[in-house]
């Protein structure tokens, strides 16, 4: 089933008098429960497609259909509403709430949805859970680590069970070490049924990924299948 | 369910950012506090007016030489040159006036009252026919008021104000002692409930005698006379004022082209006038102490500005989980309405406590009223959401993306 769905996607950002395109002409279709990153330089517009993929931005021209869906005519209610619903982030600087303690970050999606606050509460344990951070729910993100807080991120972006889990460099602030343990707990969604959609300008982080896309100057230069041995994660 | 989700987010917000909060309040705070204290006084004023024109009932009316409100120094001069009501109309206007139940002449004079050691200056002495007592409400306190015996025999009796009681017969019993009104003895009969002061006047300072006992010691009034005339019904009382006019303009010859050259107040009627001269003067006060409550509104818009830009990143991670326009604004205008609302109420509070200690140095007492609450509140109100809705729609309005990134 296709999940994503592009037809020639263009963004342009007029700076005076000089157009910059940051995408031109992206054409692409992810399946459901595919794992998929998406490589390039900086600057060659992965997070200008990541965020027209999250519904974060709108598309100056082109298509995009996410589950059927045509995102490009959405006004701004119907956009947060996909983004509340469909698609969990993960970005490269973790974007939490730094006042607020790790549960009330993750529970923040459902607070949008009109969810009662016994079912939120209920519903951000099992995700902290599911990110082996169940002991450090009140803890606010200065006293986590920056795997921990990632970690925290990726359990926000899991609670409302979207259909796409998308993640913008989200080792570029971790150690390497921290970052494979990142990378595993991707996998293991992956494993576990979830859409990845990865950004990183590392060959390594991308070959935890099934299928890379190569993106440059805002075109899709390559798009291939990781071969299995080649993978770096365990499946 | 998610606008209570939202409002908790408002007061943790406002809870996290105590000095900016309080910085909020004390603009909000100065502001209401300073047009309570204007409403409360003048609310108080007012009601202290009215509780003491109540005293003369609804069917009631007096006719006087001098009164109403005078605008103008002309006005003011031609009531000067009128002659003083003569107080033997009293009869003409009861056998004139059919539908008048109750017609009471009074005089009015200053004398020094004196008992044993104690001397009283400047005591305001009214001479009244016994009825008075049935028209005008009267308390009395111990004793009676002077019967109609007493006004025909011209008894030199007396029924004296708490003042004059408190200064010559401390600790002991007034009624039956012989007292002295500028060296002329009179007995006291009764002792009137205290009044209290207003505007600064001691209004338990007086004593009220016969009629035919004033006007045996000072004489014929010349200027300080008037009738309190009471009407059949208060439905009559429009009917009854126009017979005792008729016949006070043929006894003091009026000319049928001119106009009274006395007039005839009744309790609604002061009032009305009162209202409208109060009505201005409200208005421009609360105008200039509005001022102060834009003041006070800036602060709001100021700090919420402030605190919109200092919050972009925050803004951007609620709208990427899906927070929509509304929810950001409603966000943030929760924020200044729970501060301006919280302002509000101390204000009116302390607007209080400031008219109650102001309206104090003119001796009266002010209740707190409800439409200053109300005032209050609504002004509160509607600063948070004047004040507070461009910053709150700024913030609603940020791109996520920028947000995002906004260092
Ligand atoms: N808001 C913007 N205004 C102008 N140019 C932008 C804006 N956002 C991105 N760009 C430009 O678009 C191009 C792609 O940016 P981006 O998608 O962030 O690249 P990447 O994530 O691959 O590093 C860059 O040249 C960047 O300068
Ligand atoms: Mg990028």
């Amino acid at each position: 089933m296709t999940l994503i769905e592009t037809q020639n996607l263009w963004k342009t950002y007029t700076m005076g008098a000089e157009k910059v395109h940051a995408l031109s002409g992206v054409t692409l279709k992810i399946e459901k429960g595919e794992y998929v990153a998406i490589m390039g330089p900086s600057g060659s517009g992965k997070s200008t497609l990541m965020n027209l993929i999250g519904c974060l931005d709108t598309a100056t021209q082109g298509e995009y259909i996410l589950n059927g869906r045509a995102v490009s005519k959405m006004n701004d209610d119907e956009l947060a509403n996909i983004r509340n619903r469909e698609i969990g982030f993960v970005f490269q600087t973790f974007n939490l709430l730094a006042r607020a303690t790790a549960l009330h970050n993750v529970e923040l999606p459902l607070i949008y949805n009109g969810s009662g606050s016994q079912d939120r509460v209920a519903k951000a344990q099992q995700a902290l859970s599911r990110v082996e951070l169940a002991d450090r729910m009140l803890h606010k993100p200065s006293e986590l680590s920056g795997g921990q807080r990632q970690r925290v991120a990726v359990a926000r972006a899991l609670v409302n069970d979207p259909s796409i889990l998308l993640a913008d460099e989200p080792t570029g602030n971790l150690d390497s070490k921290t970052s494979v343990e990142i990378m595993k707990l991707f996998d293991e969604l992956h494993r576990q049924g979830n859409t990845i959609i990865v950004v990183t300008h590392e060959r390594d982080i991308a070959n935890h990924a099934h299928r890379v896309i190569s993106i440059l100057d805002g075109k899709i230069a390559t798009d291939v299948i990781v071969p299995r041995e080649q993978r770096n994660g365990v499946n | 369910m998610i606008a209570v989700s939202l409002l908790k987010i408002a007061i943790q917000a406002l809870w996290a950012n105590k000095l900016r909060t309080g910085l909020t309040l004390l603009g909000v705070i100065i502001g209401v506090t300073s047009v309570m204290t204007i409403i409360s006084a003048l609310e108080g004023m007012m009601g202290a007016v009215e509780a003491q024109l109540d005293r003369l009932g609804p069917s009631t009316f007096i006719a006087t030489t001098m009164g109403g409100v005078i605008t103008s120094d002309d006005q003011w001069h031609e009531m000067l040159k009128r002659k003083p009501i003569d107080i033997d109309y009293a009869d003409d206007i009861e056998d004139g006036c059919e539908l008048c139940e109750k017609v009471c002449p009074r005089s009015f004079n200053s004398a020094s009252v004196k008992y044993g050691g104690e001397k009283l200056r400047d005591v305001f002495v009214m001479g009244s026919t016994y009825n008075l007592v049935d028209i005008v409400d009267f308390e009395v306190d111990h004793g009676r008021f002077h019967s109609r015996e007493d006004d025909i025999y011209r008894r030199q009796v007396v029924f004296i104000g708490e003042t004059v009681r408190e200064t010559l017969f401390s600790g002991v019993d007034a009624l039956g002692k012989s007292i002295r009104l500028d060296g002329k003895k009179y007995t006291v009969v009764g002792v009137a409930k205290k009044m209290g002061s207003m505007f600064g006047q001691d209004r338990d300072k007086y004593v009220v005698i016969p009629l035919s006992a004033s006007l045996k010691q000072f004489g014929k009034p010349r200027r300080n006379s008037n009738f309190v005339i009471k009407a059949r019904s208060v439905e009559e009382l429009d009917e009854a004022m126009d017979q005792a006019r008729i016949v006070l303009r043929s006894l003091r010859h009026v000319p049928y082209n001119k106009p009274d050259d006395f007039v005839l107040l009744t309790a609604d009627a002061v009032l009305d006038q009162l209202n409208a001269v109060a009505r201005i003067f409200r208005m421009g006060l609360v105008g200039i102490s509005s001022i102060s409550l834009v003041v006070g509104g800036i602060v709001v818009m100021d700090i919420m500005m402030v605190s919109v830009s200092e919050r972009t990143r925050e803004i951007g991670i609620r709208k990427s989980v899906g927070a929509r326009q509304k929810h950001i604004l409603l966000q943030f205008l929760f924020e200044a309405l729970l501060t301006t609302l919280t302002g509000g109420l101390i204000g009116i509070v302390l607007g209080y406590i400031a008219a109650e200690s102001l309206v104090s140095m003119i001796d009266m007492e002010i209740e707190p009223s409800m439409f200053g609450m109300i005032a209050g509140l609504s002004i509160s109100t509607g600063i948070g959401v004047i004040f507070g809705i461009y910053p709150a729609m700024k913030a609603a309005r940020l791109d996520p993306i920028k947000a995002l990134s906004y260092e």
